[in-house]
């Protein structure tokens, strides 16, 4: 009976100081412990061999999270994520992140492979001039997957989401710079428009035209939808799409960026300014603009190495859109307190009917 | 002692005393009576406990599935070999997930423990205070508590993390330890505890030789559903994990959005089973939790 | 006589509470009365533009279809709980009963709603065997509409009602029904006017912990709804994740809050007592108002009857 009790006692004792206090400790002592790069990406943007090589190579484990929208990743930062080291934003993110003070300046003496980057892309990078912020990492667009074995004809253009015979066969992104950037660019606008008059245009059209054909917006799951034939229409990002399907079955999957373009990005990396990690977070991206690792990335998700140019002449996959193809896309930009305007657009359109 | 540990002898005494009852009041007329009201109710018994079932089953059936889509192509035990041999990041999910449920198990406990035992033995001006406060985050929907929670940590400049992940999920755990000890608190007789006062045991001898092992019973169940409910929070944690915080609920609601491997199903079947193989035994501790 | 040391005891869980619980409730109340901030946060200006928007016809039809939603499947839920509560008590094996229902209730919360993703999906258990018997080849979509939600909804927090309508029938005195058989009471009247009135307490706990969970849910329309399947608790998330809009997002949690708070004092809190928390949310110590009371008291008490001696 004694026995019990003081195992009650101490076991008391325990519980209320020396676990959280080791807890406690443990969780500062991995802060400090430098061989982690924590890395905040999209779903999906580096294959695991890419990082499985940096790991083996560096001696560094990597922590890879992952977000499906800017706004997710910028919310989650913002509320305190802050402790990742390297993050993936788009354009119109990086210039909200500089201007929020959240970036680290990136030393570009110690990038190896700064010089294999296209200047035509780091030309266009005029959301952080200079690149002082930022290092391109991939330019691209969402476009739309088809099933060619469900879906026969259609047009190549963003009125496939008005065809009424494919209703509920359809999905699109949660991404409010993304679908709104698609109805204004199919309406001749421009994709960073601050009029009221154009974002309200594009949202009706969405609202009427389109929503009541979507299955839903989803920017997470669309991919593994259209996999399962849930839906046979998706807007959304290649390399989502072609991940989630078995490679036999590539050659079902059309994947086009529509004719009219939309909005297209400019992924970069970037150091965040709390990273306890930031010669790690260096290190990944000299080790990404190396040609064969570039050209290993883009092989991965059948993209053209649009961002890198050596890369371009070692890639070996076959390729599922054409970097001529982005070219009636427009960059995003950061829209400043204009973005209410796109908020309250797609706040009605999500939660309106 | 082991009646107690078991905590359910109220309830066997209750239903025996109460099976006597009705004997004694007319054997006949209950024996007319109840198989044929039973009947209806049975019937609706078995069919829900069917359809709480047979998700299960099917995921159960899935995880042998040689095929990754819903096709059956063959039995097949590759997704268990993928999740013990392949999986590192679940495993570490995983790994993060019992760190957290039994820490912040533990914590609840103490803090739940103790204050129950604060307001069953004394009464003092911030009674009503410490158990409507202590009861409300078990209510309030868990969307708000972790938005709170994040907009909290974001407002005093902490990073999200295991540590917010503890502590909101201690938060979280602290109302049902704190119902179950005052419960098990409740049914216990007082005067055990004014004869060991007047014996002159000091506090912490009552508090640690009388109180606890009496409560004993309410605490083992407190931390169980502690541990439980840690284990399978989604909502609360999404809002406040943060890098190298990824719980086992949030590795699988990825999986469900996005990745390709049924490794999903193995897994769940290896969770039900699991929690089968934890409630069996414990079965004895059922009315007590559902009496929560 | 002795010190009162009470809140000495409490006071690590009370300052818990209140730094983690309270704290971020008021944090809420605060925010709710600030201006936005254009990348999220807040300004420090005073601002009700947070409630203004709350009274946006389109957050209003948000919000009644989370409660037309949370409704729907809390009668339902409630309408099947009844009988199950009611076979688990009359039943020779409680406690095998019980342990049906609890299995699934503490599987993994995302693991069953895979699971129905799996059994109704397009390549789903049910399309595939519709397809092996020869139904058409693109199968049925089941997934992603209101349906969808409130069938899943139901599945989830049915066990919840379960588990207090069996403790509070438990208690029920059975023999009250036939009493009123013998009156000349149809069956159907014996259980409406005998036994639901008894039983009022647990059904009320039930409602309360289907409903309210179900009016906050998050995960279940996001991953089992469609395009018109929003409920409040993701308008809350993305005001808060995607479109940055921290004082709505706190305005429509205190909302929910307020309301909860409601229910719960209307319903549970009629008679407010030292003990309120633990008598009247507990569903073993609901009052009925009836015979049994003897069921559910002391074992110490108990051991004092002869009969409970037996039995121990």
């Amino acid at each position: 009976m004694n026995k019990i009790l003081r195992a009650v006692k101490s076991a008391l004792f325990i519980m209320v100081f020396i676990i959280p206090g080791l807890f406690l400790t443990g969780c500062t002592k991995k802060e400090e412990a430098s061989n982690k790069l924590y890395i905040f990406n999209w779903t999906y943007y580096t294959p695991d061999s890419v990082i499985e090589k940096f790991e083996k190579e560096y001696g560094i484990d990597v922590v890879y999270d992952s977000f499906a929208s800017n706004e997710e990743m910028f919310a989650k930062l913002k509320a305190g994520g802050a402790n990742y080291d390297l993050c993936f934003p788009s354009g119109d993110y990086v210039s909200i992140m500089i201007k929020e003070g959240m970036l680290a300046k990136i030393d570009k003496s110690a990038l190896k492979n700064f010089g294999n980057i296209d200047p035509g892309v780091l030309a266009k990078s005029d959301f952080d001039p200079g690149n002082e912020y930022s290092v391109p990492y991939y330019m691209g667009a969402a476009g739309v997957a088809v099933n060619k074995t469900k879906v026969s004809s259609y047009d190549r253009s963003w009125s496939i989401f008005c065809k009424k015979d494919l209703a509920g066969k359809m999905i699109m992104l949660d991404d409010m710079r993304e679908v709104l950037g698609d109805a204004l660019k199919y309406l001749g606008y421009s994709v960073n428009s601050a009029s009221e008059a154009e974002i309200n245009a594009a949202r009706d059209l969405i609202d009427k035209e389109w929503k009541p054909n979507l299955l839903k917006f989803d920017a997470e799951a669309f991919a593994k939808n259209f996999a399962a034939g849930e839906v046979w229409v998706a807007q959304g990002y290649a390399e989502s799409i072609y991940a989630e399907m078995d490679p036999s079955r590539w050659n079902e999957v059309d994947f086009f960026i529509p004719v009219e373009g939309g909005p297209s990005y400019i992924d970069s990396m970037v150091i965040l300014k709390d990273s306890k990690n930031s010669k790690a977070a260096l290190s990944f991206i000299d080790f990404i603009h190396r040609p064969e690792i570039y050209a290993e990335f883009c092989d991965a998700f059948g993209f053209p190495a649009t961002a890198n140019v050596p890369a371009r002449s070692l890639k070996k996959g076959p390729q599922y859109y054409s970097a001529e193809s982005l070219e009636p896309c427009e960059l995003k930009k950061d829209v400043g307190a204009d973005l209410e305007k796109y908020n309250a657009a797609w706040q009605q359109i999500k939660i309106g009917k | 002692m082991a009646a107690k540990i078991h905590g359910f002898k109220p309830y066997r005494v209750a239903a025996l005393f109460h099976a006597r009852r009705v004997v004694r009041k007319g054997a006949k007329a209950a024996s007319r009576l109840m198989p044929k009201k039973a009947k209806s109710s049975n019937l609706i018994f078995w069919l829900v406990i069917l359809f709480l079932f047979a998700p299960l089953f099917v995921l159960l059936l899935y995880s042998f599935n040689q095929s990754r889509s819903g096709e059956w192509t063959g039995f097949s035990f590759v997704w268990y070999q993928k999740l013990f041999l392949e999986s590192p990041d679940l495993w570490r999910a995983f790994q993060n997930s019992v760190i957290i449920a039994f820490t912040s198990a533990l914590m609840a406990t103490a803090l739940g423990t103790l204050a129950a035992v604060g307001t069953a033995r004394y009464s003092f001006k911030l009674k009503s205070y410490v158990s409507t406060m202590s009861f409300i985050p078990m209510i309030l929907p868990e969307i708000v508590v972790g938005v709170s929670l994040l907009v909290f940590f974001a407002g005093v400049g902490l990073k999200l993390g295991m540590l917010t992940v503890w502590i909101a999920h201690t938060t979280f755990n602290i109302p049902f330890v704190y119902l179950l000890v005052s419960a098990r608190l409740e049914e216990s007789d007082p005067s055990v505890v004014e004869a060991a006062m007047d014996l002159g045991a000091t506090e912490l001898q009552i508090l640690f030789r009388v109180v606890i092992p009496m409560a004993l019973p309410g605490i083992a169940s407190a931390f169980l559903t502690a541990v439980t409910l840690s284990l399978e929070d989604f909502v609360i944690t999404f809002f406040v994990s943060g890098p190298g915080a990824t719980t086992l609920p949030l590795y699988i609601y990825s999986m469900i959005r996005f990745g390709v491997s049924p490794v999903v199903n193995a897994l769940s079947a290896v969770m039900i089973a699991g929690t089968v193989l934890l409630v069996y035994p414990l079965r004895n501790f059922l009315k007590v939790f559902a009496a929560r | 006589m002795k010190r009162n040391l009470g809140p000495a005891y409490v006071a690590p869980q009370a300052l818990w509470i209140t730094v983690f619980f309270a704290a971020p409730l008021l944090i809420i109340v605060a925010y709710s009365f600030l201006q936005k901030g254009l990348y999220g946060g807040v300004e420090p200006v005073f601002s009700i533009q947070a409630w203004v928007d709350m009274a946006n016809p389109t957050l209003l039809k948000v919000t009644l279809k989370t409660l037309w939603v949370s409704l729907a499947a809390t009668i339902v839920i409630i309408l099947l709980a009844l009988p199950c509560g009611y076979s688990i008590a009359r039943s020779k094996n409680q406690a095998l009963r019980l342990f049906l229902v609890i299995v699934p209730f503490w599987t993994n919360f995302l693991v069953r709603i895979y699971a129905w993703i799996s059994i109704l999906g397009n390549e789903g258990f049910v399309n595939q065997a519709l397809r092996f018997l020869g139904f058409r080849a693109e199968g049925f979509q089941f997934l992603y509409n209101q349906g969808a939600v409130v069938f899943v909804l139901v599945y989830m927090y049915l066990p919840y009602a379960i588990l207090p309508l069996f403790s509070t029938i438990d208690k029920f005195d059975f023999t009250l029904l036939e009493a009123a058989r013998d009156l000349g009471a149809t069956r159907m009247q014996s259980y409406t006017k005998v036994m639901i009135p008894n039983i009022k307490g647990g059904v009320i706990t039930a409602v309360l912990f289907t409903f309210i969970p179900i009016f906050g849910a998050y995960a279940v329309p996001l991953l089992i709804g469609g395009k018109d399947s929003y409920m409040l608790g993701n308008v809350i998330a993305d005001q808060l994740t995607k479109t940055r809009n921290w004082p709505l997002a706190s305005a429509i949690s205190m909302s929910m809050t307020l309301l909860t708070a409601i229910a719960v004092f209307l319903f549970a809190f009629k008679k407010p007592k030292e003990q309120q928390t633990v008598k009247d949310i507990d569903p073993l110590s609901q009052p009925n108002g009836k015979t049994i009371e003897f069921l559910h008291r002391s074992p110490e008490q108990g051991k004092k009857k002869p009969s409970g001696k037996g039995a121990a």
